[in-house]
């Protein structure tokens, strides 16, 4: 798996949790927007979901539950989930930009 | 094509004066390209992706020439507007049919919360709303002169 799936399936759950919420869907159309069915999404996260390595989805999926979104940014070793820093210890290995948040156990993108 | 980063209200721009494209798929992949040549983004192809998985759940032509796309992504380091002018046209598949000439592209962190993104959008929105302010952005001489144009309109 790229890690860049992982980060697709959290951009795009960012995009459902606008496309499943009416207030925020009026939103839009108020806007001019015209905010079509969100099942192709769904099913593009099914097949999204499916292509992550199996680790990270138990990680993704429970952060997801927690907190409502499963990956964060890291900037400055500074978990932007939990703004607990990280030691260096804790940066990715060579090639990688995802590891876990030793405080609260999302998934941190390296960037 | 040129570049030219500006500083701008509510936050630093882009703005890409003379596109020559015909896509809108291209467009959006241009201004993805744009900002991440000033690492406002982190991935362009990845912020690409995202931007048209947004496209075809919610098409982001607001019609009489103006297309507002956006994001939050985790591949966006810091908030941006581009602005982008098609002086030609871009099909964008409006409800009113119009060709898309404005582009302005709303860009947020993911930590940005849904409502601070949406209002940044509706900002975006309300400067293009009358036929006045679009003309004088498509007229606009210059990266200078949009700032000045978008400080004013935006206040």
């Amino acid at each position: 798996m790229s890690d860049t799936t992982i980060l697709e399936l959290h951009d795009l759950d960012l995009l459902l949790a606008e496309a499943r919420h009416p207030a925020t869907v009026a939103k839009l159309r108020k806007l001019g927007f015209e905010p079509s069915d969100p099942a192709p999404l769904e099913r593009v996260r099914a097949r999204l979901l499916a292509a992550v390595e199996r680790r990270w989805v138990q990680h993704y999926v429970r952060a997801l539950q927690r907190y409502g979104r499963g990956v964060v940014g890291m900037r400055e070793r500074v978990c932007q989930g939990c703004f607990v820093t990280l030691p260096t210890s804790a940066s990715p290995g060579v090639g990688e930009s995802l590891t876990l948040c030793q405080s609260c156990g999302r998934i941190l993108y390296w960037r | 094509m040129t570049t030219v980063a500006v500083h701008s209200v509510p936050d630093s721009s882009l703005f890409l004066p003379d596109l020559r494209l015909k896509r809108k798929e291209s467009v959006l992949h241009e201004m993805a390209c744009a900002a991440q040549r000033v690492r406002a983004v982190r991935d362009a192809e990845f912020l690409h992706e995202t931007l048209l998985r947004r496209e075809r759940w919610c098409p982001s032509a607001i019609g009489k020439g103006v297309a507002v796309p956006n994001a939050r992504s985790l591949g966006v380091t810091e908030p941006r507007l581009i602005l982008a002018r098609a002086p030609r046209g871009v099909d964008w598949g409006a409800a009113d049919g119009a060709a898309v000439h404005l582009v302005l592209l709303v860009l947020s962190p993911s930590e940005v919360g849904v409502e601070a993104h949406l209002e940044r959008v509706m900002r975006a929105t309300a400067i293009t709303r009358s036929q006045r302010n679009r003309q004088k952005l498509l007229d606009a001489a210059d990266a200078a002169t949009v700032t000045l144009l978008l400080r004013e309109l935006a206040t």
